[in-house]
């Protein structure tokens, strides 16, 4: 009996030990964390149910300004157009980055420029690329419309100019910046795929796209869980892109859920109304997120 | 098989040739628009090759704006942000990670929730917050804005993930304790994380906007990402010396994106990290 | 290995404080001294901040402190530069939670003065201001009274004019416009030069140009006095929008859509010397006059009329957008801030802006001729005699919802001018969201 209980006791210690050494890891990053993002975010739920322009006293006001959401068509509009453009985005660059990555893994000539050129519009700054995105894409004379004028295309799209084209020409654009950012991520994951997996799979006779199946993509599982996620919740959150290159136009066509809170919060300082939004967002990803990793402990214990 | 193997390289370097073009075409363009003038840049077609190259442009952002001061405030935010970041993000990972304790679950998904929020929603409050800690138009506010994301700590993580927990195992039957298994197995072995973590804190500070526009307010504490903005005046906008402030401002990100690329060729042989 | 364990966390914490604190005290030293909130110092000052935009670009803001600093040696101004582009949110930022580093703030738009009453951050004027006429601004102070009270001052009236470049007309064989046409005639006008001069120049010229702002079409539906664009009837815009979309389509005007995207802005479409009239604020004399003699320009003589009217509106009448002065209303030196404001508002501070170049609020006939006097003005009478205006309508008035309003417009704009949308459905659709407004 009093082994037994010795022997608890010494677990208990060793437990209680693990626990601290464990919290003094995470202290540092946390502490900074939960005062500077934490605690305003928190404070920021509260505010959905206050009207609030950040100056004179906060009143309550229940769930008025998630009642006020329903009713409102830039709401509307902006929830449906982040969806659209989540849609759209993720798989491109999902695709694509890994794609990139697979290759510039290879042994070729040249490689490290390739590499340093794919990460180029992600690193350069937003207001000169998205001045010659603008450019090339323009519905007037921009060159990508003349090639498609003299291809034969009589009446090439309008992009950024039509409501029906300027969420395409969003979601171009941000695949073409974000996918050397991805491409970086893939290609750290593939480092730690051995060499020795590949000769394996190549002694039973496996070719190139036999081996991506089976060696890189199993490989890769982390790394891909934690690209889709962050590019999922990245694409939710866009609003740069969309500030720079149409500002929510033409109309409402390319309003997403960031723009309009943004707007709500410093045009028209309502602030409560625009936490309230900020948290239909986050809802949206909260699904989504949660839903991935469902998908990824499946896709992990397989 | 040889053929074959001829034939699909040709084909790699087209594929990747037509990359090239795709992603370089801005920063030809940036080229070659810093070296005109305004009134020239936006003409069709593109003159790719300036008939005067306005050298003096180059000459110009240095006075016509502080960049100096500018490029030395952003630089110091830069680093110092770059390397907290690093640093509380890989200590925090490897508990995340490695280690079993109470309230593991909550503190990760309070972690990833944040992530979901978008920064726009609390930007007031913060900044209220900030201020009255009497941190309002200092660099520290936005050191202390980036320097702890949840982001760092998810990435690094991830990558801990991929590494075998049998290799922490043995290392704690010989003796070791978690912060020598963090300092001499985590760490080398996490290179390609962390080369990557730096990359990506680097650019995200270096580009930030939104944060040193509405904490930096006094113009010896400016950073580069305004200093490009104050050219965008509100009755015109001076494209030309945007493009030339512009490629000034992307060397020193290139610099380090090319330096630390050697950590993602360096790959198995180095790390380790076998099966 | 237990002395390793510890001496490492010892020396990781020791980093993490140690950068903290340099980095802190490092800032702090810097900013508690150009900030200074004791109000006073040794010397017995005050100093007041503030807070603006574009330091460099504007040329006014230090012959107006120094001229100020002189009159009141005890008083010190320093200058806050937000910048132009997201100034008023920054500003709101700024003056969040009633803080009060900032003094006197430049107030650049009528959304932005609308939020910053309604959040209760600025002075009331009437009565610190109840020795000024505020008659001599042209009835300027009427249209941004809030309930009887005002909040600000305008330092800055930027009428609308009709800038045109005189190579073109004389290349065209068209006489130039004169002051006082009507938008019908203006509309004419643009077809005619626009195909005459293109014949003789053998390149496309533009008869106007249209910047991608909404204030470019809808003004000229205001200038009656009967319609405001705070309305719940937008009906009164369709004319306008009709003219310009068909000079548009017949290529008199360069497209919106392809300025948007290609975000020209206007001086740089008006330097390539292929746009013959183009209507734009006063604010862009002292920018032309600059760009033609460093080269930024092509180089061609250029001239100024009014601004278009519609038939039946009195001659020396036009749009204005005005730019004023307030006082933050938590702000510990409202004394000396209004000082600062009376001064800079007032007649000593118009004949300063007017030396530079620059529209003041306060336009008597000795401020035209100081603006008609500077480098690069063009030199006929016609020129000069078109800056003197009888009555300005401001693009928006004040009303509670004008920032919602003002977004409204700008889609209903955006959407017309792309062609996205038919004029009649979209003023429709506008109406109907403002009148849902609460």
């Amino acid at each position: 009996m009093e082994q037994i209980q010795k022997i608890n006791k010494a677990a208990k210690k060793r437990k209680r030990k693990e626990n601290l050494t464990a919290y003094s890891f995470i202290a540092p990053n946390f502490l900074g964390f939960a005062i500077f993002t934490l605690g305003p975010i928190i404070f920021a739920i509260i505010l959905s149910f206050y009207k609030w322009d950040g100056s004179n006293p906060m009143e309550f006001i229940g769930f008025d300004n998630f009642t006020r959401m329903w009713g409102d068509s830039r709401v509307q509009a902006a929830f449906i157009n982040t969806i659209v453009f989540v849609i759209g985005t993720v798989p491109l660059t999902l695709i694509f980055s890994l794609f990139l990555a697979v290759l510039l893994n290879k042994k070729i000539k040249g490689r490290n420029i390739f590499r340093t050129v794919s990460f180029f519009p992600y690193v350069a700054s937003l207001v000169a690329v998205a001045a010659v995105w603008n450019m090339i894409f323009s519905p007037v004379n921009g060159p990508i419309n003349e090639i498609l004028k003299t291809l034969g295309m009589m009446d090439p799209p309008r992009w950024a100019a039509d409501k029906n084209w300027a969420m395409v020409t969003i979601i171009f654009f941000s695949v073409w910046k974000q996918i050397g950012y991805y491409m970086v991520i893939f290609l750290a994951g593939l480092q730690g795929i051995s060499e020795e997996m590949y000769e394996a799979s190549e002694l039973d006779g496996a070719n190139s796209w036999q081996k991506f199946r089976n060696v890189t993509l199993p490989q890769l599982r982390p790394v891909t869980f934690f690209v889709m996620m962050m590019l999922t919740i990245n694409s939710f959150k866009v609003y740069d892109q969309v500030y720079m290159i149409t500002q929510g136009g033409p109309g409402t066509s390319t309003l997403v859920l960031v723009y309009e809170i943004y707007n709500t919060a410093f045009k028209n300082w309502d602030l409560g109304y625009s936490s309230a939004i900020s948290m239909l967002l986050f809802v949206l990803v909260l699904l989504v997120t949660v839903f991935q990793f469902k998908g990824e402990k499946g896709f992990v214990n397989e | 098989m040889k053929k074959q193997k001829k034939i699909s390289t040709i084909l790699i370097y087209l594929v990747l040739i037509l990359v090239t073009i795709t992603m370089l075409f801005p920063f030809v363009w940036m080229l070659s628009s810093s070296l005109k003038l305004d009134k020239d840049i936006f003409t069709f077609p593109i003159q790719w090759i300036p008939k005067e190259p306005q050298w003096d442009n180059y000459k110009n952002i240095w006075t016509r704006i502080p960049l100096a001061i500018f490029i030395k405030n952003t630089a110091k935010i830069t680093l110092i942000v770059t390397f907290l970041q690093l640093l509380t993000s890989s200590f925090a990972a490897y508990a995340f990670s490695k280690l079993h304790f109470k309230g593991k679950d909550i503190l990760f998904m309070a972690y990833i929730a944040t992530i979901a929020v978008p920064w726009q929603a609390y930007m007031v409050p913060q900044f209220i917050m900030m201020r009255s800690f009497g941190l309002n138009n200092t660099h520290l506010a936005i050191i202390l804005l980036q320097a702890f994301s949840a982001f760092g700590v998810f990435m690094m993580r991830q990558f801990y993930q991929g590494i075998p927990d049998s290799l922490i195992e043995a290392a704690r039957i010989d003796g070791m304790n978690d912060y020598q298994i963090y300092a001499k197995i985590m760490l080398p072995l996490s290179k390609p994380g962390l080369s990557t973590l730096t990359i990506f804190t680097f650019v995200n500070t270096w580009n930030d906007f939104l944060g040193p526009l509405l904490y930096l307010t006094r113009d010896n504490l400016k950073t580069i990402q305004i200093g490009l903005r104050m050219f965008i005046t509100q009755y015109s906008a001076e494209y030309s010396l945007i493009m030339a402030a512009s490629v000034v401002v992307l060397i020193p990100v290139l610099v380090v994106f090319l330096s630390l690329q050697k950590y993602f060729v360096q790959g198995v042989a180095a790390t380790g990290v076998k099966g | 290995m237990k002395k390793f364990k510890k001496s490492f966390v010892l020396t990781l914490f020791a980093v993490v404080l140690g950068i903290v604190v340099l980095a802190g005290c490092g800032n702090s030293g810097s900013s508690s001294s150009s900030s200074s909130e004791s109000g006073s110092s040794s010397s017995g000052k005050t100093k007041i901040t503030w807070a603006l935009w574009d330091i460099d670009s504007s040329t006014y803001y230090k012959p107006l402190i120094k001229a100020f600093e002189k009159e009141n040696p005890n008083i010190d101004v320093e200058m806050l530069d937000l910048g132009s582009t997201d100034y008023m949110t920054v500003l709101g930022t700024q003056l969040s939670g009633g803080d009060n580093n900032i003094d006197v703030a430049s107030i650049k738009d009528m959304p932005g003065y609308a939020s910053l009453v309604s959040k209760n951050q600025l002075e009331p004027l009437s009565k610190l201001a109840k020795n000024v006429d505020l008659d001599s601004y042209g009835g300027l102070v009427y249209q941004i009274k809030v309930n009887k009270e005002f909040y600000a001052l305008p330092f800055r009236n930027d009428i609308y004019v009709m800038y045109y470049n005189k190579d073109l007309f004389d290349a065209a064989g068209v006489d130039y416009p004169k002051n006082g046409i009507t938008w019908d005639e203006y509309n004419t006008l643009v077809q005619e030069v626009s195909k005459k001069a293109t014949k003789a120049k053998g390149s496309q010229v533009y008869g106007g140009h249209y910047h991608t702002w909404r204030s470019q079409v809808q003004l000229y539906g205001i200038l009656n006095g009967k319609n405001t664009l705070v309305s719940d009837d937008y009906s009164f815009l369709q004319p306008y929008y009709e003219t310009v979309l068909a000079q548009q389509k017949a290529g008199y005007v360069q497209d919106y859509s392809a300025l948007k995207t290609s975000s020209l802005s206007y001086s740089a479409a008006f330097y390539q010397n292929n746009v013959a009239t183009m209507v734009m604020g006063s604010w862009f004399i002292p920018t032309l006059e600059t760009a033609m003699s460093s080269g930024q320009s092509e180089k061609f003589n250029w001239g100024i009329a009014t601004m278009p009217v519609p038939k039946g509106v009195d001659d020396g009448t036009t749009a204005g957008t005005i730019t004023s002065l307030a006082i933050n209303a938590n702000s510990k030196k409202k004394k000396a801030a209004y000082k600062f404001v009376e001064f800079v508002t007032g007649k000593k501070g118009a004949s300063i802006i007017a030396k530079t170049g620059t529209m003041p609020a306060i336009q008597t006939t000795d401020v035209i001729e100081s603006i008609a006097s500077t480098d690069g003005f063009p030199s006929d009478a016609a020129s000069k005699e078109a800056l003197s205006v009888k009555k300005t309508y401001l693009e928006l008035p004040y009303s509670k919802n004008v920032a919602e309003v003002d977004t409204i417009l700008n889609d209903a704009h955006d959407n017309i001018m792309s062609g996205n949308a038919s004029i009649k459905d979209e003023l429709k659709n506008a109406s109907d969201q403002v009148k849902a407004l609460k």
